[in-house]
């Protein structure tokens, strides 16, 4: 146990690290002036632009050498300094705050739907693969996976939000505005933990100790209880750390679509306004997140498995 | 429970059908108290068929008729749902490979108390007490918290017996319980079969090994190609066999074969000096000294566990000794030292053809497609078998393609590891006696590994001892 957290430590110590080291060389490689834009955002667009430009620069120290730059950001980093906003002037780490805990509901949300309706379609089709359920839920998922989530999205907000009005299409604050957000993600998290629940749940089911479980006399919901689903949870568990990726990735485009004020919608609107310590700080922050949801996958597995337990 | 004068399961005309014609014809058996059945013959024989039409889980598309009267009551008539019913309350099974059949997730003493919690309906307390007594009712009393990965080969077999001990159901049937088993462990599960048997339980054992027929007595059926070519009491079957078939079934148990040793031929090609390994904190063997010239072969045997296949391993240089040196014969390619595994279908790619298969070998070695050609001619293996895949030709013929392919190589030293253990007795012969004509012929040495003393002391000049106590070489 005790060699685990330390190996997610240094994980997370490294994702910090290449994480701070990419966004820091990304954003000096863009075209167009960083100074230019951090006024404009600061000051909005006037005359006297490149004047002002020319101020921030100095002010931010943006004409020092690279190496010094990145060598102080990490030096905050670890003194847990995650720096100030350029734009409002406000400690990165309040912006994160508020911006993280709408994010983290909007993804819980989408997980719990999906998890919902995901799994449950993947047990029914892998109890009879090839079977008219199996094969409507092949069509949904391949469907659903392959519509990005911004087209999804617009659809959802077309037809539940201005054909039906049944939901807002934008906004925050109540249950009803995450609804659609959530929802377009949910699709397409269920589209593959239904497929993958499937295959799993299809090779339980073959599995002689499924059988046997039958021969002993045991009644069915026991035999499915008892010897069906915590086998056939152990890939699909393993497979909720992978979409955590997809999960990310789908905050970023459905913040910005919902105009739902996440970490998402904050790292697109700090990209543009080239906000280098919002930027890097949010990226940190998804980062970590992977580390942390990553551990628990594990921990989870660890606790379902036995045989990776013996590894450990 | 009255005697009855009836037998207890009668089957009558028994026949499975598939939709591509009939697979198991005109089986007619009866078991009572005291008298098991047996069926013997080799994998696709249909034996495994039988014990499944009467169990009641026939693989969809096949379909059994006759009449199986089990307690006055034609089992063939009833519905799916009732058949289920039966299992593990009037019908159990114990199934083959037991270590498949555990629940891998699940520690074996509740997989033990849910047929008491479950199917006999106890609370959980009770349930657990009853299950703790089966187990140690097979000397497992330590193991009810260990997962299934966690134990051996015989202790999942014991738990299977446990588990089928706690259904006491009145009809047993047991499923190849002893494949993959060591002879010592194969003894001791007939015995407890037989400790059922004395309990009054009807049984009906589906088995290749002719040892385990003979040790439950009883009446024996000895099957081919879907019918029963001879059925008799066990004494008057094993000792004056009528059918062509099981003549040659008892001839190739391996305690009947004639002693076949060849002697070296040639030079040493393979030595070990003071081998030694230890595996978990136990040693498997140390100081160990071994050499095998041309035109010899060397048998290792022993138990499961016992270090044989490490041995094998540390000879061919696939795994480091802990202490002692190996030493092969200079100037020689590695690819010309080779292993033949134990379980041919996993030794070949499964959806691809035997000839392509082949066909890439010789390109990858710049062999010459005649020498092919040769070899199956010399294996007695018919070219048509070429274009199916792995899963189509029986297991012995498979590892007859296994034996081609290294050949094919101009092997030097042959590393045979449990090649037959898992080939029904006769195709396992025709193995060895193969085997055995091309170490005359060519003279590879070869490096036998089995768990079968009677096999290793009738092939070789020099068999190795390798239980637990250390390597003992018995010389005759």
């Amino acid at each position: 146990m005790r060699n685990f957290l330390v190996a997610r430590l240094l994980q997370a110590g490294l994702v910090a690290t290449v994480v701070g080291a990419l966004c820091f060389v990304l954003m000096r490689v863009l075209p167009g002036d960083a100074a230019m834009r951090i006024a404009a955002g600061r000051y909005g667009p006037d005359a006297r632009i490149a004047e002002a430009a020319e101020k921030m620069r100095l002010e931010l120290g943006l004409d020092r050498p690279l190496t010094a730059q990145f060598l102080e950001w990490i030096g905050d980093v670890l003194r847990l300094d995650l720096g100030h906003s350029l734009v409002t002037g406000s400690p990165v780490v309040h912006e994160l705050k508020v911006q993280l805990g709408a994010s983290m509901w909007l993804a819980a949300s989408a997980l719990a739907l999906s998890l919902l309706v995901g799994p449950v379609i993947g047990l029914f089709s892998g109890l009879k693969p090839g079977g008219a359920i199996d094969r409507l839920a092949l069509a949904g998922a391949v469907i659903f996976r392959a519509i990005p989530p911004f087209v999804l999205g617009l659809i959802l907000m077309l037809v539940f939000s201005k054909q039906l009005g049944w939901l807002p299409p934008a906004g925050f604050g109540s249950p009803r505005e995450m609804l659609l957000p959530a929802l377009t993600l949910a699709l397409g998290l269920a589209a593959m933990s239904s497929r993958i629940t499937r295959n799993s749940v299809a090779a339980v089911a073959k599995a002689p100790y499924f059988a046997f479980a039958r021969y002993k006399g045991l009644p069915e919901a026991v035999v499915v209880g008892r010897h069906g689903l915590r086998n056939a949870a152990i890939p699909v568990v393993s497979y909720l750390g992978l979409q955590a990726v997809y999960l990310v990735e789908g905050v970023v485009v459905v913040e910005s679509l919902f105009a739902y004020p996440g970490i998402g919608h904050a790292l697109v609107h700090a990209v543009v306004e080239r906000d280098i310590p919002m930027v890097q700080g949010t990226a940190l922050v998804m980062g970590l997140m992977f580390v942390v949801i990553a551990a628990i996958v594990d921990l989870l597995t660890h606790w379902l498995d036995p045989r990776v337990r013996r590894m450990a | 429970m009255n005697i009855q004068a009836n037998p207890d399961l009668s089957i009558a005309a028994l026949s499975i059908d598939s939709p591509e014609g009939r697979i198991v014809s005109d089986i007619s058996l009866a078991l009572g108290r005291g008298r098991p059945v047996t069926l013997l013959g080799e994998s696709g024989s249909g034996k495994s068929l039988v014990a499944q039409a009467i169990m009641g889980n026939l693989p969809p598309g096949l379909h059994a008729t006759g009449r199986v009267v089990f307690k006055g009551t034609d089992l063939l008539t009833e519905t799916p749902a009732q058949r289920r019913r039966r299992w593990g309350r009037s019908i159990c099974l114990l199934p083959q490979e037991p270590w498949l059949a555990l629940d891998p997730t699940m520690r074996v003493l509740p997989q033990v108390a849910e047929i008491h919690r479950f199917v006999k309906e106890k609370d959980a307390a009770r349930s657990n007490a009853l299950a703790k007594e089966n187990l140690a009712g097979v000397s497992l009393a330590h193991a009810g918290a260990l997962y299934p990965f966690q134990m051996s080969g015989g202790m999942g077999q014991r738990a299977a017996i446990a588990m089928a001990h706690a259904a006491d159901s009145e009809l047993l049937i047991a499923d190849e319980p002893t494949k993959g088993l060591d002879t010592v462990l194969r003894d001791s599960v007939t015995a407890r079969l037989k400790r059922e048997v004395e309990a009054g339980r009807l049984l009906l054992t589906i088995t290749h090994d002719v040892a385990v027929a003979r040790a439950l007595g009883g009446m024996i059926g000895v099957m081919l190609d879907g019918r029963m070519v001879e059925h008799a009491p066990a004494e008057k079957l094993l000792e004056a066999p009528e059918h062509a078939y099981t003549k040659a079934l008892l001839a190739a148990e391996p305690a009947k074969w004639e002693p076949q040793a060849s002697a070296a031929s040639g030079e040493v090609v393979l030595a070990g000096r003071g081998l030694a390994k230890r595996y978990d904190r136990r040693s498997l063997f140390s100081d160990l000294d071994i050499s095998v010239a041309a035109g010899e072969i060397v048998s290792i045997f022993g138990p499961s566990g016992c270090g044989k296949t490490t041995l094998g391993s540390i000879l061919l240089g696939l795994s480091p000794p802990d202490a002692g040196v190996v030493e092969r014969r200079a100037g020689m390619s590695p690819l010309r030292f080779q292993k033949l595994y134990q379980d041919p279908p996993a030794a070949f790619a499964p959806h691809q053809t035997i000839r392509k298969g082949l066909t890439d070998l010789v390109r990858l070695h710049a062999k010459e497609w005649t020498a092919v050609e040769r070899l199956l001619d010399r294996l007695r293996l018919p070219e048509t078998l070429l274009d199916r895949l792995p899963s189509q030709v029986s297991g012995g013929e498979l590892q007859r393609f296994a034996l081609l392919r290294a050949l094919l190589l101009d092997p030097a030293f042959l590393f045979a590891d449990e090649a037959t253990s898992r080939l029904d007795p006769v195709s396992q012969k025709e193995v060895i006696t193969f085997l055995q004509e091309i170490v005359r012929e060519t003279g590879p040495a070869v490096l036998f590994v089995t768990h079968d003393r009677d096999i290793a002391e009738n092939i070789s000049a020099r068999a190795i001892n390798l239980d637990n106590k250390g390597p003992l070489e018995t010389a005759h």
